[in-house]
């Protein structure tokens, strides 16, 4: 488990080589990561296993990746829509 | 007949890689029997087939395969010695398969499948079998977008977990139980740093194990489940879990967490993100008594859920046929007892597609589904081993389902939902809208998804699948078996049109 740094709406954040996307942002206390579509409600992690689409971020530029499939790597950068 | 044809059109990138190809070539794969899903039951199915002299191709949705309960980590550390145990044994079962020839493709979700050699008859949204026989998967994902043409299919598609909606549960921070058995297992990351469980089944218990283990603090489980009795008479007729048992439950013993019977959460409280639960004891009838509510704060994850419901969007899209068991989980794939052959010519099923069962029986049934597909393609006679297999099945599945028998939802669940309770996640479709579809004429699942929406986002109805019926039949009176599903649409998931049109055309 190596220690690894990724960026998350501009702030530097740790993570270990091989956690998901979400887990890193779980790990840092960023639950929130979109709005709904119609309400506008926050949303985060839901089912944690790529079917609910809830967590639903941009990485490296490339939108709607979803955080719980996606594992972290070192100068990753991950965009919300919060 | 008994020549073996599998061909690779190219060299196929087993990993996976971060970003996805900005080029939406498909590759091609041919194979006797393509296997959906690489837990349990998949990689048992495609080790047997592949034994048995058959070409097989496994196609998985996650980077690495092993399914839920043989989940390889990359990362995070192995606190236990079952926990190592389930690796390895998972990282064994992936080795013997590809020992066995077959080639396991991760990193790619099934959208499609069609009859025959590929392309879609006009007009045709889910496929059955044409008199040519066969079929065509289409995948894409991290690993490369695929197109598998295969003699036969055996659909090992896993479950996940069964919710029931209440107010407050699309705060961030909720989540079902198996979300946080993923983060914790596979991440080393506990859902948050205090964490209430509640809900009903026996996977409660290991999932507050691994959050403990990941640096987790539990609030509390609570059960809705209130027969301990009961509970306890069908553990102590099943000698062979009680090592597990004892396991699980060490950690009640040293006091790390307590468990709570017969109340189930009503609401998830918080502003931005959950900051509390409130929940209600359940009455003789299974109802949560909501003059009676007490509330459990300085939590800032909720796991809820109620067992799990089979994934059989696969099977529904090929045509075959489901029955509805609601111990089981809900609408399961039929398959027969011998062979796991369902409705479908040439298409098996495996594994808790066929009913929520655990990973003993789904290791058995991918094997007599593996051993019955390879036979029917005209590998050998198989009969003899699965009928040894489905002998050795029948104690933990009947284990399995008089354990479930328990652990179904409680029947007044519904009672909690307000009207301005988030029912369908993906299109913010609230029960109020439901239920005045239902009191404009609506009267199932599909009619509800045609008037409001529900159930016709992303997910295409896997998360309020079940909630939907279980309110539906509360508003109607019926019986949830009589509100339907809703039949998946291609494609099955999300995937771009660049990608779609190169698969099906080429």
């Amino acid at each position: 488990m190596s220690a690894i740094v990724i960026t998350v709406d501009g702030d530097r954040l740790p993570a270990r080589a091989g956690m998901t996307v979400a887990a890193a942002l779980i790990a840092a206390d960023r639950p929130e990561l979109r709005r709904s579509p119609r309400a506008g409600t926050p949303r985060g992690v839901h089912c944690g296993m790529g079917h609910c689409f809830e967590c639903l971020v941009t990485i490296d530029g490339t939108p709607d990746r979803r955080a719980c499939l996606v594992e972290v790597s070192d100068g990753m950068t991950v965009e919300t829509s919060r | 007949m008994n020549s073996s044809t599998l061909s690779f059109a190219g060299k196929a990138s087993t990993g996976h890689s971060h970003a996805p190809s900005k080029d939406p070539g498909v590759e091609p794969f041919s194979c006797d029997v393509c296997v959906v899903g690489a837990g349990a039951a998949g990689l048992s199915a495609a080790h047997a087939a592949a034994a048995c002299g058959t070409s097989v191709v496994v196609l998985d949705a996650f980077p690495r395969p092993g399914g839920q309960y043989y989940m390889q980590p990359p990362a995070a550390p192995l606190a236990s010695a079952k926990a190592m145990r389930q690796v390895t044994d998972g990282a064994a079962l992936i080795a013997e398969a590809e020992r066995a020839g077959a080639r396991i493709l991760p990193g790619r979700e099934v959208w499609g499948v069609f009859p025959g050699g590929g392309q879609p008859e006009r007009g045709t949204s889910a496929a059955a079998p044409s008199d040519a026989g066969g079929f065509t998967l289409h995948a894409d994902g991290d690993g490369g977008a695929v197109r598998v043409t295969a003699r036969a299919i055996v659909v090992a598609t896993g479950a996940h977990d069964r919710v029931v909606p209440f107010p407050g549960w699309t705060l961030p921070g909720v989540m079902p139980p198996g979300a946080g058995q993923r983060l914790a297992k596979l991440s080393g990351t506990p859902p948050g740093r205090r964490t209430l469980i509640a809900g009903s089944g026996a996977f409660l218990l290991p999932v507050a194990s691994s959050i403990l283990k990941a640096g987790g603090e539990i609030a509390a489980i609570f059960e809705a489940d209130n027969r301990v009795l009961a509970a306890a008479g069908i553990v102590a007729r099943n000698p062979s879990i009680w090592g597990e048992l004892a396991r699980l439950a060490r950690p009640l013993f040293r006091a790390e967490f307590e468990v709570h019977r017969g109340a189930v959460v009503v609401a998830a409280l918080g502003d931005d993100r959950v900051r509390a639960a409130r929940l209600a004891p359940l009455d003789t009838s299974g109802t949560p008594d909501l003059a009676q509510t007490f509330e459990i704060d300085d939590i800032d994850a909720l796991l809820v859920g109620y067992g799990f419901r089979p994934h059989v969007e696969l099977t529904d899209a090929l045509g075959c046929t489901h029955d509805f068991d609601e111990a089981a989980g809900g609408w399961i794939c039929r398959a027969a007892p011998d062979t796991f052959a369902t409705t479908v010519a040439g298409v098996f099923a495996a594994g808790e597609t066929t009913g929520i069962a655990g990973s003993r029986p789904a290791l058995l049934s991918g094997r007599i589904a593996g051993l019955a597909a390879a036979e029917s393609l005209g590998f050998g006679d198989t009969s003899g081993e699965r009928r040894y297999l489905v002998e050795r099945r029948r104690r933990p599945a009947a284990f399995a389902a008089a354990l479930a028998t328990h652990f179904t939802p409680p029947a007044g669940l519904a009672a909690a939902i307000t009207n301005d309770t988030v029912m369908c996640r993906c299109e913010d479709v609230t029960a109020g809208e439901v239920r005045a579809a239902l009191a404009d004429g609506a009267d199932d699942a599909f009619g509800a998804k045609l008037w409001s929406r529900a159930g016709m986002g992303l997910c295409q109805g896997r998360v309020c699948g079940f909630g939907l019926a279980r309110l539906i039949a509360a508003e109607r009176g019926i019986d949830p078996e009589e509100v339907g599903f809703n039949t998946p649409r291609l494609p099955l998931r999300p995937v771009k049109l660049s990608t779609m049109q190169a698969a099906l055309k080429e």
